[in-house]
């Protein structure tokens, strides 16, 4: 009952957070110079047809009331329509999803178990803990783009084993042509796999000095079985966190992977309705990311009950402590 | 122990939908001759509204493929027949225009006078959205004739009648208001596919079309905002031909087998712009003195690398009625002196502000300042953001790099050089220029108009506040066996319906 108590909690904090991010997005929208009507008017546009073009898609109305109108809609399941070019944000947001899933899917495949290996070596070295971290954190400052732009040029340029861009077929599957997906995946998979290990290395360092981790190794446990019985179940509910909020973030922010390899996802979208005030549009990308991440957070949530090692009843907290990582 | 199993059932769910996607996708594109073309686009801007705001080159290309237009340039610039096949005015003001009576919508009704003077009258009301596409014209006093002729009006005498309908003319069925749903019907050399998506347009011949039979069977018009992506995708096997690649990218794959580079001469133009009506370019002297301080053949080499050619400050120097122009060659010394007989011998400071829209936009401003630098013009470059430049710098600030692209000079005047303009950004008021324009416009005869218009050119590109250092060719990229891609100047470029693959 407990359990199942917390998670209905949990479950009301995540749709209040969500609510929460939604009024800051549109806030920070709003706080843009210009609007959607200005970047769907031509050039040579007069005032008068701006404010007309403004008052016909409904943006001449108070901040508050457009807002109230988008959350009735949205509770009614509907996304509503572009503010440039009149088409249903769902069209926009469907056709652009399952690119955006597979990508972030397969990432996340890739880089959640290379998070815990990096992550325990980083972390677990007693005396030489400062000098991994320092490699992890430097690595971690690498550019997406630059990351991306080397792996295209030795995988693509140099070897000519993968294609340089990776254009999906027209309605089709991304997993149709699992190696257009290689180059896009590792661009965005290892710069999480730095930023996760680098997260998740200081909670490792509290689970090595944890009583029963110290005794296990003054035992002399293999290393192996001292990681794998030890310290790992202990990193459950952190990875889950940190994996959750890299999940968000390659929802919305993979735009520079998006571009370079001509991969249509979700990323690109945002930016565009951004740079064309596309409020409609841009909420709609922002709420899908912060579900991501909210739902991630609540599946750790659920992790830190069922998998805790020591079986012992979740703490009563206020705040949720999303990293897990104690100071 | 409900929750995970129902993560559980969404993940898996999220599968199934990925895995329904491999399924359903027939492979239609077997063996049939397709050409696939990579044009410039952002996917997420896609317009499905021929007559409202497009961003997207790609959109205007899959415009141009699905409707017909009235009139269309050629090659050399000059403007034929397509919809429409005769237009005769004795006043230049009432023009009789003929159709053609053999074109069909997809859905196998007639083209009639009807639907082009209502798609006519849609693309002026959404003016605002299309930089007031066709304001010249007074379709309230305008009117069916017949089933394929009407009479349309314009405001004033309109001797270019031919090219103010021409391109962006896309005739659609009467009534037609919704364009975000099912493809609308139109009566070009493609039909719609409806099986593409906002990166790809899947269009199919359409083989009742008037015309002479396209060049393939399926054509696929890709989205593609990265220069250099577009580019690896035709070298990649992944597309057959890219749209505007950088200079740089056409400088590596001109010299390498399997890969052409067609040039589109005046393509690409980032013209200074110095507003008249401001301290110090209400001088002519220092206006002319910035024109004569350039050193228009480093511009040239560094900009476009070579794939271009000096500007003469004419606007569109490669229409049949521009004027000869002589190269403008830098002259330090004068420039000076023209300071100095302004008053002004001590410098001037200025800023240029720039952006980065388009390629090479920082490259130019960075590199006038410095050579600007040497006549003792002390400017500072300003970099501004892209997506606030045509609202807060373009038509605002005194000095700026703008990007003309394709209209011609008549269009292009309308809008910019008469006192009345709506985008005057070069606060050009000469009541001599404004009498002289409607002279041309209200002159039957096409050699004394081009005399009358070629006149004009010269005196803006001698006195205005354009400073048309270089014009940049369009570069396209093309795969061995690709023929018959457009390589005329303005939006010859878009009717690619020719276009052929392979053979």
């Amino acid at each position: 009952m407990t359990a199942l108590r917390a998670f209905l909690t949990a479950i009301a904090r995540a749709l209040l957070l969500l609510l929460a991010v939604s009024a800051m997005v549109f806030v920070a929208t709003e706080l843009l110079p210009g609007d959607a009507a200005g970047a769907r008017a031509s050039n040579g546009a007069t005032v008068e047809q701006v404010a007309a073009l403004r008052a016909e898609t409904g943006q001449d109305r108070p901040a508050w009331q457009r807002y109230t109108a988008w959350l009735g809609s949205l509770a009614t399941g509907r996304l509503g329509t572009s503010l440039v070019n009149d088409r249903p944000v769902a069209d926009a947001i469907s056709q652009r999803l399952p690119a955006s899933t597979a990508l972030v899917v397969l990432a996340l495949a890739f880089a959640g178990p290379l998070i815990l290996v990096i992550g325990c070596w980083a972390g677990a070295g007693s005396r030489t803990r400062g000098t991994r971290t320092a490699v992890v954190t430097g690595l971690a400052a690498v550019p997406q783009v630059v990351l991306a732009a080397v792996l295209s040029a030795l995988f693509a340029g140099a070897l000519g084993w993968l294609p340089p861009v990776s254009l999906l077929p027209p309605g089709g599957s991304p997993l149709e042509s699992p190696h257009l997906l290689i180059l896009p995946v590792l661009s965005v998979a290892l710069p999480t796999v730095v930023f996760g290990a680098g997260l998740l290395a200081g909670a490792v360092a509290d689970t090595v000095r944890r009583p029963h981790a110290v005794d296990s190794r003054l035992r002399g446990t293999p290393t192996v079985l001292f990681f794998a019985r030890d310290v790992v179940p202990f990193l459950l509910t952190p990875l889950a966190r940190v994996v959750a909020i890299s999940a968000g973030g390659l929802i919305a922010a993979a735009t520079v992977v998006e571009t370079l390899f001509g991969y249509p996802g979700l990323g690109s979208l945002l930016v565009t309705s951004v740079s064309a005030r596309d409020t409609p549009v841009v909420q709609a990308v922002a709420m899908a990311a912060a579900a991501v991440v909210l739902g991630g957070l609540l599946l750790a949530d659920v992790i830190a009950v069922l998998a805790d090692p020591r079986r012992a009843p979740r703490p009563k907290r206020r705040a949720p402590r999303y990293l897990g990582v104690q100071p | 122990m409900n929750t995970p199993r129902r993560h559980v059932a969404a993940a898996a769910s999220a599968l199934l939908l990925l895995g329904a996607g491999c399924a359903n996708t027939a492979d239609s594109s077997a063996d049939v001759p397709a050409l696939r073309y990579a044009a410039v686009g952002a996917p997420a801007a896609t317009a499905t509204d021929p007559h409202g705001r497009v961003g997207n080159e790609s959109d205007y290309t899959r415009f141009a493929m699905l409707y017909d237009v009235l009139t269309y340039p050629d090659e050399n610039g000059g403007i034929q027949p397509r919809l429409a096949v005769s237009w005769d005015s004795e006043d230049l003001t009432t023009w009789a225009v003929t159709l053609r009576d053999d074109a069909v919508f997809s859905d196998g009704t007639p083209v009639t006078a009807e639907d082009v003077l209502f798609s006519l009258r849609r693309i002026q009301g959404k003016g605002a959205e299309n930089n007031g596409r066709l304001s010249m014209f007074d379709l309230d006093a305008s009117a069916t004739t017949g089933e394929h002729t009407l009479d349309l009006v314009t405001k004033g005498p309109y001797a270019e009648f031919a090219s103010a309908v021409a391109s962006l003319t896309f005739v659609v069925p009467e009534g037609s208001d919704d364009f975000t749903g099912d493809p609308v019907p139109g009566s070009g050399p493609f039909t719609d596919t409806g099986e593409g998506d906002d990166t790809t347009a899947v269009l199919t011949r359409n083989d009742a079309w008037w015309g002479s039979t396209p060049g393939v069977e399926r054509l696929e018009i890709l989205a593609m905002p990265d220069a250099q992506t577009r580019a690896e995708a035709v070298a990649s096997g992944q597309a057959d031909a890219a749209g505007s690649i950088s200079p740089a990218t056409a400088s590596r794959y001109e010299e390498q087998d399997g890969f052409t580079v067609l040039r589109r001469p005046g393509a690409v133009n980032y013209p200074l712009v110095m507003d008249t009506r401001t301290e110090p370019f209400d001088d002519p002297d220092v206006r002319r003195a910035v024109k004569l301080a350039l050193d228009r053949d480093q511009l040239v080499q560094t900009v476009f690398l070579g794939f271009g050619e000096p500007g003469t400050d004419v606007l569109s120097p490669n229409e049949p009625t521009s004027p000869d122009a002589a190269p403008v060659r830098r002259d330090l010394a004068e420039a000076e002196r023209l300071l100095e007989e302004s008053g002004r011998a001590d410098g001037i400071e200025l800023t240029l502000t720039t952006t980065n829209s388009y390629p090479g936009m920082e490259e130019a401003a960075t590199l006038a300042a410095e050579q600007l630098g040497e006549a003792g013009i002390d400017v500072t470059v300003e970099v501004h953001p892209p997506d606030t430049y045509w609202t807060e710098v373009w038509n605002v600030e005194p000095f700026y790099l703008n990007s003309l692209g394709g209209s011609g000079f008549v269009d292009f005047a309308r809008m910019a050089l008469l006192s009345e303009g709506p985008i005057n950004e070069t606060g050009w008021t000469d009541a001599d220029f404004d009498a002289d324009f409607q002279e041309a416009l209200a002159t039957a005869d096409d050699a004394r108009r081009g005399e009358l218009l070629g006149a004009l050119q010269s005196t803006v590109a001698d006195e205005g506040g354009y400073v048309v250092w270089g014009l940049g060719d369009g570069l396209d990229l093309i795969a061995e066996g690709v023929r018959g891609m457009p390589t005329g100047p303005g939006f010859n470029r878009i009717f690619i319906e020719n276009a052929t693959v392979g053979g």
